[in-house]
């Protein structure tokens, strides 16, 4: 009891009179508690989910534009997105623009040919259609040439997206429009060019002729796209085949009977040629030999002349009958008249005689 | 505190994200607007980006494709100035260009780009009768360059086409139009027919004719020239054997030392050449040396 203390020891400080709660308010405290964690927590994914929202996936024959408030955030190629995953701000900030435009592309003409099918052309069985069917404008297409009679003409055109740009955004369907372009092309160089030329005689200055305009076209609208190839074709009416092809074989026949001429001609002065050349050859060597002929005979004259000087008569007489002698030999028929007939006659080209034997009478 | 800054920088974006949704809008590269505030037409925006606006219910943002819209009318058919008869379809690529005027005409539509057409479509029919009767069918297909060609014609319907828009305010512009058929009525495509036939046989007999006066020609033309190269070749075997009688004239000095003896040497040889082969010599007792045989019996005397 002495280790006692004499002063009692201060007592501890009492605690705080705690707010009494009463139960309602406790669960509200505790719900808008779990409340903040909520929103919280939806804050965060609404964060998430907006962010999430500009991941995007170019696929393999695509390309993308990505478009900042509305404009393009790059020009030209550099615009161009490739196939993948990419990333840009969510809308209203960004928004991706996929397209595709990939590698080459064609289009066909749309007018100037009449109705058919794909697989009907390729096997070859069209349907003939008889002289004096008339065209439906409706169904059959066709163009116009400028001396006014009716062909078919088509085309195609391969292209490449130059300007991605100007094509996706200038134009709601460029494909279309270059589609138009060449359908103009196509009429408007058949409206310049006459059957004959556009089918047969200048079928490739037709060809240029759409392509040129085409192209033009192209420029002029700025469809932001260059042209790589332009396939042309053209085809008379159905219903005048058989007229067009006797056409074409009374050409074939022309050319076959000029061709003929030709080589007549050839032939004839290449003949002509030859014997020209003969002809001259043979002067040349009648000169040669004339010349030498009288050369010699000038030498043998001046052998002779001695000679002929020493006795003149004799000599003659000599030569004479030397040179008759000679003559005599070579000499067919030999008819000697010792007196002066009254009458002779000679059976001139009569038959050779037939040779005798000894058996015949 | 850390918490709480992190919670209010949420806070901040949901809101500046909600704003932005609420309070801004883009305008694409190929778009136009109209912002309409307690629906009437107040702002038109014609360049892409970021543009404001109060929310919803005091102003409304409409948006307009601006591209160039394709387009392609019906077969019409006109009658030329040389009065044939021509179908004729253009096609033209338009767009708007003034929202605030393009709004009020044709926002009211369901469709109002088709609606649009629509009225492109009546107008064009009307203009492309007038000018297909300004022309002749030579106009619209001709080798030559003048000035009223296809490319002509189709400026023409242009510029009318535009004039109709302009005076009409429909805020759009036609950029531009061109023909994309041109046919014939069907009865007259089966007249065309029979003359390109006949002009088919025309040619198919022309072609003949004149391949076989070509023909004549090639052949009279080698016969000349044949005949040509052997005159030719003829005066030249002149000139060279007159060239050679030149020569030889130039041995007749040696001859005129004793022209008697010349002249029978020259006789001589003559006599050879000519009696050389199948001829026939008739002769009596005065040619020499034959006179030797005078009075010898012959076989002629036998008889």
């Amino acid at each position: 009891m002495d280790d006692l203390p004499l002063t009692p020891k201060p007592l501890p400080a009492p605690a705080p009179p705690e707010t009494p709660l009463d139960a309602g308010s406790q669960a509200l405290a505790e719900a808008l508690r779990s409340s903040f964690v909520i929103i919280k927590f939806v804050m965060l994914v609404l964060v998430a989910v907006f962010l999430a929202s500009g991941f995007f996936t170019v696929g393999p024959q695509q390309q993308a534009i990505i478009l900042r408030f509305g404009r393009p955030v790059a020009q030209g190629q550099q615009a161009l997105l490739g196939p993948g995953l990419h990333w840009s701000f969510p809308y209203p900030i960004d928004e991706p623009v996929i397209v595709s435009i990939s590698g080459l592309q064609q289009v066909q003409s749309s007018v100037g040919w009449y109705a058919t099918t794909r697989e009907q052309e390729l096997a070859g069985t069209e349907p003939p259609v008889p002289f004096g069917t008339p065209m439906n404008p409706v169904v059959d297409g066709y163009a116009i040439t400028a001396d006014a009679n009716i062909v078919h003409v088509r085309a195609t055109l391969t292209y490449h997206i130059s300007d991605p740009i100007g094509y996706i955004f200038d134009f709601v369907n460029a494909s279309n429009a270059v589609q138009n372009a060449l359908d103009d092309a196509l009429l408007y160089a058949a409206s310049r060019f006459k059957i004959d030329d556009l089918l047969v005689r200048d079928v490739l200055g037709f060809k240029d002729a759409v392509r040129k305009r085409v192209s033009e076209l192209i420029q002029e609208r700025q469809l932001g796209v260059t042209v790589e190839a332009c396939d042309v074709g053209s085809k008379a009416p159905r219903q005048l085949q058989a007229a067009f092809q006797s056409v074409l074989d009374a050409e074939l026949r022309r050319s076959k009977v000029i061709a003929q001429a030709r080589g007549y001609e050839i032939q004839t002065t290449n003949k002509a040629g030859a014997e020209a050349t003969s002809r001259i050859k043979l002067a040349e060597s009648e000169r040669a030999r004339f010349v030498d002929d009288i050369s010699s005979r000038a030498k043998q004259f001046q052998d002779l002349l001695p000679k002929y000087k020493e006795n003149p008569s004799l000599f003659a007489e000599q030569r004479l009958a030397y040179t008759l002698g000679n003559v005599m030999t070579n000499v067919q028929d030999k008819i000697f008249l010792p007196e002066k007939p009254q009458e002779l006659r000679l059976q001139l080209n009569r038959p050779p005689a037939k040779p005798t034997t000894e058996e015949s009478p | 505190m850390k918490r709480n800054l992190f919670t209010l920088s949420i806070g901040l974006l949901l809101f500046l994200i909600f704003g932005l949704l609420l309070f801004v809008f883009q305008v694409r590269q190929s778009e136009v607007a109209v912002v309409t505030t307690f629906g009437k037409p107040t702002r038109p925006i014609t360049e892409a980006g970021r543009h404001y606006k109060w929310p919803w219910p005091i102003q409304k943002v409409y948006k307009f494709d601006k591209r160039i819209q394709n387009f392609e009318d019906r077969l019409t058919e006109g009658l030329t100035k040389d009065s044939f008869n021509l179908l004729t379809s253009v096609y033209v690529g338009w767009q708007i260009t003034d929202p605030a005027a393009f709004f009020p005409k044709f926002a009211g539509s369901l469709n109002s780009i088709s609606e649009a057409e629509r009225k492109l479509e009546e107008r064009l029919g009307n203009l492309k009768s007038a000018i297909v009767g300004q022309h002749a069918l030579s106009d619209f297909v001709s080798t030559s360059d003048n000035a009223a060609s296809l490319l002509g014609i189709e400026h023409e319907m242009l510029e009318a086409i535009q004039a109709q828009i302009t005076t009409n305010n429909w805020g759009l512009e036609v950029r531009f139009l061109g023909i994309k058929k041109l046919q014939l009525p069907e009865s007259v495509s089966k007249t065309v027919f029979d003359r390109m036939q006949a002009e088919r046989k025309v040619l198919s007999d022309t072609s003949q004719s004149e391949g076989e006066a070509e023909a004549a020609k090639i052949h009279s033309e080698a016969d000349r020239k044949a005949a040509v190269m052997l005159s030719d070749a003829d005066s030249q075997a002149t000139q060279i054997r007159a060239k050679g009688e030149a020569q030889a004239a130039e041995s007749l000095a040696v001859f005129q030392q004793d022209p008697e003896l010349a002249k029978f040497i020259f006789q001589l040889d003559a006599l050879k050449d000519s009696l050389k082969d199948h001829s026939t010599l008739i002769f009596d007792a005065n040619t020499p040396p034959f006179g030797l045989l005078h009075g010898v019996s012959t076989n002629l005397l036998k008889k």
